[in-house]
């Protein structure tokens, strides 16, 4: 009880040690959003490389196959 | 020239109309809508919070700029302990509906509240070492408390891995939610009435802060959920979307197994009985 009373009645930090403390808080929040980011990102090129899959599958071309070549049409001749 | 179609040049010319009769009632209801709104009001909400908190909120007498720790420590604990309540809610639909969709809600919302709840007891052994020089304090009922409640939710995924059958999985999982969402309360209860504690009370004392303070909390706290139901939302689209390719892939290559994932176990619910089934009755809301 008195270690706990002890604890309570510690001065407040200066703001140069706090700072990093705050800091250290805030930072946990916005690694925790990032890496979830981060995570839906993998998901997301996944579902997007079985959808391709899927379209090779169904007959028809994956976008990419069909997007026309600029360079192609350049040096096409007249 | 800019053609006249909205259609950005070279994007596929794909037959979005449903094949095989499927007209759009009966297409599976769409987790996604609404999420661009959402996830904007979730970015301004924490925009507004982190200014109110570093520019609007005074710093506290006792604690000085150490106490700005409080605005993402305590609204993540209680959204995190909402969430496991709100999971155990959404598991008694399942159990009464046996509508698998449930239990995904169910899963989604415990699997977020645990990172919720992950992300409370980091930020509050940071205050802790700050504030009382000790990273973890034992003999305070709350701390520890709210560790239990995290290992019990932590079983959670391997109950679920440990169980192969899909269904018995299901209402096995939703069965443990249910219980363990009874155990929140009680355990917040049971704390209350503990009368030696060092961790402050929050809930019920809002009225004491100074009123820019309470504001700021409020902010805070509504900023917090409005990211767990953004991000549970997500994990719903993503998850439905997945269902839907595999559906898809099942109905181009047949039942044959595919090369990745095909009878692998997991934790997470599936929604293949789910997606034939929202094919068949539409209309049902998402989260």
């Amino acid at each position: 009880m008195t270690a706990a009373l002890a604890l309570g009645e510690l001065p407040a930090l200066p703001l140069h040690t706090a700072g990093k403390y705050v800091a250290g808080a805030y930072v946990v929040l916005f690694a925790i959003v990032l890496i979830y980011v981060a995570i839906m990102a993998i998901r997301l090129s996944r579902i997007e490389r079985e959808l391709g899959e899927l379209l090779e599958l169904s007959g028809e071309q994956p976008p990419e196959a069909r997007k026309p070549d600029p360079l192609q049409r350049e040096s096409t001749p007249a | 020239m800019q053609p006249s179609s909205r259609r950005p040049a070279g994007s596929p010319d794909i037959d979005h109309r449903p094949r095989g009769g499927v007209d759009r009632a009966s297409r599976p209801p769409l987790y996604g809508k609404g999420l661009r709104a959402l996830s904007i009001s979730t970015v301004a909400a924490m925009a507004l919070a982190l200014g109110l908190v570093f520019f609007y909120a005074p710093l506290e007498a006792e604690q000085g700029f150490l106490q700005k720790i409080f605005y993402v420590h305590v609204p993540l604990a209680i959204v995190a302990l909402c969430g496991f309540v709100l999971g155990g809610l959404l598991a008694i639909q399942h159990l009464r509906t046996r509508d698998p969709r449930w239990d995904m809600r169910s899963y989604v919302t415990i699997h977020m509240s645990l990172i919720f709840a992950l992300g409370a007891l980091i930020t509050g052994s940071i205050w802790a070492k700050g504030s009382w020089g000790h990273w973890w304090v034992w003999s305070e009922p709350t701390l520890v408390s709210f560790l239990i409640v995290f290992l019990l939710y932590a079983t959670y995924q391997p109950l679920r891995f440990a169980i192969e059958d899909p269904e018995r999985q299901a209402r096995y999982a939703s069965v443990f939610a249910i219980t363990a969402a009874a155990f929140v309360p009680m355990n917040f209860i049971a704390v209350r009435l503990s009368t030696a504690y060092l961790h402050p009370r929050v809930l019920g004392s809002t009225s004491n802060l100074p009123a820019s303070m309470a504001f700021t909390f409020l902010v805070s706290l509504l900023a917090m959920a409005l990211l767990f139901a953004t991000l549970c939302k997500y994990e719903l689209t993503a998850k439905h979307t997945r269902a839907q390719v595999r559906a898809l892939r099942r109905r181009l290559i047949g039942e044959a197994p595919s090369t990745r994932g095909a009878g692998r176990r997991s934790a997470a619910p599936t929604l293949h009985h789910a997606t034939t089934m929202s094919a068949r009755s539409a209309g049902t809301p998402g989260l």
